[in-house]
Formats: C-alpha cells, structure tokens, sequence
C-alpha cells in the first residue's frame, strides 16, 4: 500500500507542472497571471489563504481546445535565505475541456520549482492534464503534458520602486512532440505588476503578464 | 506678547515634528518587487504602522511607528511570516540606513 501511494505520489510529481513562479503568494493576495503565444492562451487566477495555500482556477486554451479546470495549489516547501530564495510548488485540480461545444472531464496536475536572487533565476515546471476528449485531430493523446525550463539574469540592480528588468531564455516542450521551443524574454517588473515580451528563435511571439493584488 | 506667540509656534512645530520610533527589521528571502509589494502590505494593515519602507538591496524594512505605538518582535516575525518570509533581528543590516532610505515609501492614508 505505502509503495503505491509512493509511485502514485512520484507520478503525480513527474507529471506535474506550472507556467508561474508564484502560484501562491502571501495571505489574502490575489494574482492574476496570463501566459499567450500564436498558439496557446493560459489565465491563471489565484486567492492565497495561507503563504502555503491558494485556490485557484485555470482557464487553457490549446488547439482549438478550451480547459476550465478549477485547482488548489500549495507551497510544499520554500528555502529563505539572505540573498535568495526557492520554492516548490504543487498544484491539482479536475474540471473540464470545452471542445466543438461539448464538454469532456479533464484533470490537472502542475509542479513548479524555482530559485531566484536578485541577479539569477532559474525556474522548471511541468503541466499534466489527463483528458478525457478523444475527439480533437489536433490534441490526440489523452495525456497532455507540457514543460519549461528558465534560466534569468538581471543587467543591473534595481531597487523596490525601480523598473527592474530581466533576460530571460525558455525552453519548452510538449513531451508528445519531438521539437523544443526556444523564446528569448525581456521581463519588466515593478512593484505589483510583471509583463514579458518574448520572441521565439523561429519567429512566434510571446505576452505574459502578472499583477499581485 | 509677539515674543510669547512665536515660542508657541516654535514648541507646536516641534511638537509635530517628533518622528514616531524607527526599527529596521532584516527579512530573508526578499529578492524581488513581488516579495517586497507583500510584506509592505502586510505591515500597512497594522493600525501601529505610519510609514514603511522597503529596501530590496539592503534587505531590510524599515518600520517607523505611530506616536506611542510599536509592534513586538512576535508579532513582527508573524506578520513576515504571513506574508512567506522570515524575520532576521539577529544580523545588522549591510549598510547603515541612509538618509534617502529613510524617504518613506509608502506612507499610510
């Protein structure tokens, strides 16, 4: 029994993924996150109970697909160390895929980690949704999976009430497609308010956009 | 009598000029505009607060306190704790705070 809940739990943490660094933030913050390419719109929006718990929902848009997925999302453990931090986020939620006007169940899982300083940033997620539409051409496969991995630096040191900037590289994969996609980002941020432009290295575009209430 | 009126003026200038206590309290953890925005909300909604002001690169909040009024030690760790960081009473500050640091950043209304 335990070697199951174990290999459930390892499943569930190798599927796993995110697109945000921050899925829960501080007690009573809401968040409001959304990540666009040509091909793919994701809006993330978020209430944190607790620095450890959010509640969430999910709204994903893929190959004429439309995901509506409900989720909870926790912190299972954050290192604070004078000059950085990291974090490991876990989030789980089922709902449903909008397809042809028809409604199918769908299940989501998502793992993000991610350690940052003030000058570096590396950030790793990966998004699981087990569905249950078999009738999209365009999404065949009932497991969809999809990756990223980041690496950042800041050009130079701002302060809280600066506009801080950041280079970022992605590179992300859908793990039922052979090709990896590389976007390079210009991160701004400032005070509550985080928006990325990206340009991807075979010419697609990128917008996210972030904002802490 | 002129003489009388510009000593009140001058003691009620005073007065008003007293500034409520300072702590500069370290946080570990706070490496970001996200991290920062969080934790000067947090320390905005205590009724003891008058100003905060929040320094990324020297990692400090500086906490100035309404006349009269403070925040123990407990309660400042929970409210960084709540806002998903921890207090650092123990290690000074790199730096000692500067008179541009002490230009509130926010100041509450």
């Amino acid at each position: 029994m335990r070697l199951k809940i174990t290999f459930l739990f390892t499943m569930m943490i190798a599927w796993t993924s995110a697109i945000w660094a921050h899925p829960v933030s501080y007690k009573d913050a809401i968040g409001l996150m959304s990540y666009n390419t040509p091909q793919m719109n994701e809006v993330l929006l978020t209430y944190s109970l607790s620095p450890q718990f959010a509640v969430a929902a999910t709204y994903l848009r893929d190959s004429k697909s439309e995901f509506y997925i409900p989720r909870a999302n926790f912190l299972l453990k954050r290192w604070n160390k004078d000059d950085s931090q990291a974090n490991i986020y876990l989030s789980a939620g089922a709902g449903y895929e909008k397809f042809n006007t028809k409604n199918y169940g769908a299940r989501l899982a998502e793992l993000v980690a991610d350690w940052e300083s003030r000058k570096y940033y590396i950030y790793f997620d990966h998004l699981y949704i087990n569905r249950d539409n078999e009738d999209n051409a365009l999404l065949k496969e009932k497991d969809y999976n999809h990756s990223k991995f980041r690496v950042g630096t800041a050009p130079f040191l701002a302060d809280y009430e600066d506009l801080n900037v950041w280079l970022i590289l992605q590179a992300e994969k859908h793990l039922n497609e052979s090709q990896i996609e590389m976007t390079q980002f210009l991160r701004f941020y400032m005070k509550n308010t985080l928006w990325e432009v990206g340009a991807r290295f075979d010419g697609g575009w990128a917008f996210n956009y972030m904002v802490h209430f | 009598m002129k003489q009388v009126a510009v000593t009140i003026i001058i003691l009620f200038s005073a007065l008003f000029a007293v500034a409520g206590e300072e702590l500069k309290v370290g946080v570990k953890g706070m490496v970001c505009a996200f991290c920062a925005q969080g934790i000067e909300k947090k320390f905005k909604a205590e009724p003891e607060i008058e100003k905060v002001k929040v320094s990324l690169e020297n990692k400090f909040v500086l906490l100035t306190f309404k006349d009269g009024k403070n925040l123990t030690k407990e309660k400042i760790k929970e409210i960084l704790k709540d806002a998903g960081y921890e207090a650092n009473f123990d290690e000074k500050s790199p730096e000692p705070i500067k008179e541009s640091d002490k230009k509130p950043s926010t100041e509450k209304k």
